[in-house]
């Protein structure tokens, strides 16, 4: 067993281990602090894959921003409400009946079809590569991007604008 | 480790985010659930670009990480909206489309 | 092709369809009365004069034809006119009869307010137009479009006062029934159509002559068209209507249900007389329902006391007569029947209107010693009684022994037997209306007219046509007493002694029961018994109709009702209860919360995984 097989093995059993925290756990705090422990396995999975640079903006966005946002949310409404908000699960059956069921169709599709086994080498290296799409082939996309974080900056702070 | 093991690893995160979603009742925890979708996306975005030595799922995720946390400001700015006027954050309680 | 009667025949036809656009069109003019009948008298007599010059002038068959539907190859339909011998005399009598009731109309109708006097001459107008494109119709379809005019211009004739009831009943049941047969002669005519695949009587009558025409289904054809004229010329059991449309002004039933509209339906079978010949079976019915309807018309005539009545039922006695020879396969002689037929019944009628004009009732027990009152119009009524009733010297003489002869020819000793009956009872009522009206006692008569004045003799106005009318009758009948027209068929030499003997006894009969008093009325009545009381209701004709239509409406409607109740809204109800019971079970599926909208979008992926899981 080399030491990437068995990184990945430790990696994978983090991360199920965390996604399944997120969606049993019982304390809503809990589940966020088990998200951000998925979210820095991705960011170690994406380590694996060579891709630093996103290993870095899943760590620093998401483990970092996103998970410091929920947080704040989950304690400005239990200040507004005063009480812990529950945190429980419905139709945990039924429900993982379906997920189960969409998970084995998934991997039996995945088994009967030929994947690539060996990585094809990057021209160069991967952040600059990432650099060089983004303000070239990309660019448009990028500054639409840009628009859409700007409009949803604001509608976020419309919605949750204080009461008059 | 080929590009069958981290299409897999992605598909078992994916379902169990799709689980979240399923069953959770507070709307804090749905949205988690989708993070934990998307996650499994951006594994997946990952593993063919680097397989294939080919940048662009890489720009993607990029690009899809940047999305998602658009949508998780405007989900929870949308919580707690939801929150002052109907004093609430479970999703079971908003089901005014009930049949 | 051209020929200098062209523009002849085209004025006759046109002048009084230009009348009554006059009329229709300028509303000023319509509503000044006098002179719109002025307008539409100068429109007739244009006629008049340019069919008297056809009819002398024509020496062989005239026809113009101008397209009117197009089609493929050549026209479907066209419109034009076909003159020859017999629509050119058509046109003279329609012509004749058409310009003296109006003449006539300006005395009978001066007590109405202009304007509907006006309207009156515009119908006339109007009705002249129908019936001479009628008469001159090359073809079918032109021939059903004026048949429909003048059932058009008899329904609105007939409710002239519309606002009585009895009228405006009347003008709308002589409407259904005649349109009851119009439907048969539609349907004969498409039929025919599609027999022969064309509409044009010239050309019809080529392939009948060629043998081109096959006589598997003609029979139909034939049949569905005499039904149209059974309509129009009021045979059993269509003749319903035209007693009642006596309702309409006396000039009116002159005109138009006794000389000219009625025998629409004779005319017409003179005219396919030629196809009816291939269809034996159709022309034996023809004629025994002719015959059948003569006898049955006279017998109700006898019982009836309104003067219009009786000739009502004379004149559908009359068309029988016509029919039966036509029947018989002389169609010639019903065409000269219902010639002599249409002067003198025109005269009987304008002359009956003088009466009802000058006594203001139509209940001949009510009138009484007139002929000292009004000697003219007893003199010319006179005339025309001894024409219907057939006696040497007057009109109806020659062409109703010709009938007679004809059906005898035929081998039809059935509806012969019939007609000579008829031909008796014709004499007798007739006399019976004569007798009662003009001689007898004077009745006392105050009441009912212009406070009291007496009768007297009519205007000029009116007087001017009967004396035509009776002028002309006498001289057909002078000059075909002596003249006997060439026939296609023998008279037997007993028959001109036997037909005039009948009509002398039926003469004699009343001279003696109403005259002399010899025969007591009522035990006349009472010797005929049971047949004078069915003939008093009309042979329950129409209460047969009444309970019929009544009878099958009822049952139609019952069936349409349960249709309706049980099927077609049941399987609305069951459909809508199906539709509410849905809904009420799938509401439940609208939980209204996200996560199984979730559940179900990712059970609705899987089912699509599972379903393309062989194609990947």
């Amino acid at each position: 067993m080399t030491l990437e097989v068995a990184g990945f093995w430790v990696l994978s059993l983090l991360l199920v281990g965390s996604a399944l925290g997120v969606v049993l756990t019982k304390n809503l705090f809990h589940s966020v602090l088990w998200l951000a422990l998925a979210l820095t396995g991705t960011a170690g999975v994406f380590l694996m894959l060579d891709a630093e640079f996103l290993a870095g903006v899943q760590i620093l966005l998401y483990a970092g921003g996103v998970v410091t946002v929920v947080v704040f949310a989950i304690v400005v409404t239990e200040r507004l409400v005063g009480t812990r908000l529950a945190h429980t699960s419905r139709r945990v059956l039924i429900g993982g009946g379906v997920a189960a069921l969409f998970l084995g169709i998934m991997l039996n599709s995945l088994s009967r079809i030929v994947l690539p086994t060996s990585r094809v080498p990057m021209e160069s290296d991967p952040t600059r590569l990432i650099g060089t799409a983004v303000m070239t082939r990309f660019i448009l996309p990028f500054e639409l991007l840009a628009v859409l974080l700007l409009v949803s900056l604001l509608a976020a702070s419309y919605l949750a604008r204080p009461e008059e | 480790m080929g590009l069958y093991a981290y299409l897999s690893l992605a598909a078992v995160v994916f379902s169990i985010g799709l689980f979240g979603v399923m069953t959770r009742r507070n709307t804090v925890g749905i949205l988690l659930g989708i993070e934990l979708m998307l996650n499994a996306v951006n594994i997946n975005l990952v593993a063919f670009s680097r397989f294939h030595g080919e940048v662009t799922g890489m720009v993607l995720t990029v690009f899809a990480i940047c999305i998602t946390v658009a949508e998780v400001a405007l989900g929870l700015s949308i919580v707690i909206l939801l929150f002052r006027t109907r004093r609430t954050a479970m999703a079971d309680h908003v089901d005014w489309l009930k049949g | 092709m051209d020929s200098p009667l062209d523009p002849l025949v085209l004025a006759v036809v046109l002048a009084p369809v230009s009348a009554f656009m006059l009329l229709a069109l300028v509303a000023p003019l319509r509503r000044s009365g006098r002179p719109a009948a002025v307008v539409s008298i100068l429109g007739a007599a244009t006629a008049f004069v340019s069919a008297v010059l056809v009819w002398r002038g024509l020496d062989a068959p005239l026809q113009r034809v101008w397209t009117w539907l197009p089609d493929a190859n050549g026209a479907l339909a066209s419109v034009g006119f076909l003159a020859d011998e017999q629509s050119s005399v058509m046109l003279l009598l329609v012509t004749l009869v058409s310009l003296l009731v109006q003449i006539y109309s300006l005395g009978y109708l001066s007590d109405e307010p202009a304007p509907g006097i006006g309207r009156y001459y515009a119908y006339q107008s109007l009705f002249a137009f129908s019936m001479l494109g009628l008469v001159v119709a090359p073809n079918l379809v032109q021939l059903f479009v004026c048949w429909e005019l003048v059932g058009l211009c008899s329904y609105l004739l007939i409710g002239f006062w519309y606002r009585k009831p009895s009228a405006a009943r009347a003008a709308v049941k002589a409407f259904w029934t005649t349109k009851a047969g119009d439907v048969g002669l539609l349907i004969g005519i498409v039929l025919l159509w599609r027999h022969t695949g064309t509409f044009d009587f010239a050309e019809l009558r080529q392939l009948v002559d060629g043998g081109l025409v096959g006589i598997d289904g003609l029979a139909l054809i034939t049949f569905c068209i005499y039904l149209g004229a059974a309509g129009k010329s009021a045979q059993f059991p269509l003749h319903v209507w035209l007693p009642d449309a006596m309702e309409g002004p006396t000039p009116v039933s002159a005109l138009i249900h006794a000389a000219t509209m009625v025998t629409a339906g004779v005319y017409l079978l003179v005219r396919m007389a030629f196809l009816f010949a291939l269809t034996p079976d159709v022309l034996l019915l023809v004629a025994w329902v002719g015959a059948g309807t003569a006898l049955m018309a006279a017998m109700l005539a006898c019982a009836q006391n309104d003067i219009k009545r009786v000739l009502a039922y004379s004149t559908v006695s009359q068309l029988g007569y016509m029919m039966t020879a036509i029947g018989a396969g002389f169609a010639s002689a019903g065409f000269f029947h219902l010639l002599t037929h249409g002067v003198f019944k025109a005269l009987l009628f304008l002359g009956a209107g003088a009466v009802i004009h000058a006594v203001g009732t139509n209940d001949i027990t009510r009138m009484g010693g007139l002929a000292r009152r009004m000697p003219q119009t007893m003199v010319v009524f006179l005339v025309g009684t001894l024409s219907l009733a057939g006696l040497p010297l007057f009109g109806g003489f020659l062409s109703k022994e010709e009938v007679l002869a004809a059906v005898w020819d035929g081998g039809m000793t059935g509806p012969f037997v019939f007609l000579l009956v008829a031909a008796f009872l014709t004499a007798f009522y007739m006399f019976r209306v004569v007798f009662l009206a003009f001689f007898g006692p004077e009745t006392s008569r105050e009441s009912e007219h212009g406070g009291g004045h007496a009768p007297h003799d009519a205007p000029w106005s009116m007087s001017l046509p009967l004396w035509a009318l009776a002028l002309a009758s006498m001289a057909i009948g002078v000059y075909f007493t002596f003249h006997h027209p060439e026939t296609a068929f023998e008279a037997p030499g007993w028959l001109a002694p036997l037909a005039t003997g009948v009509a002398s006894g039926g003469v004699v009969l009343a001279w003696l029961t109403f005259q002399r008093k010899m025969i007591s009325a009522e035990a006349l009545a009472q010797a005929t018994g049971p047949l004078r009381t069915a003939a008093a209701r009309g042979f329950w004709v129409d209460e047969a109709f009444v309970a019929v239509y009544r009878g099958m409406l009822m049952a139609l409607a019952r069936i349409v009702g349960w249709i309706d109740r049980y099927i077609v809204d049941g399987v609305l109800n069951v459909v809508s209860a199906w539709t509410v019971s849905g809904g009420d079970g799938l509401r439940g599926i609208q939980t209204g919360k996200v996560q199984d909208y979730v559940l179900a979008l990712a059970a609705g992926v899987v089912a699509v995984m599972w379903w393309l899981r062989g194609a990947m």
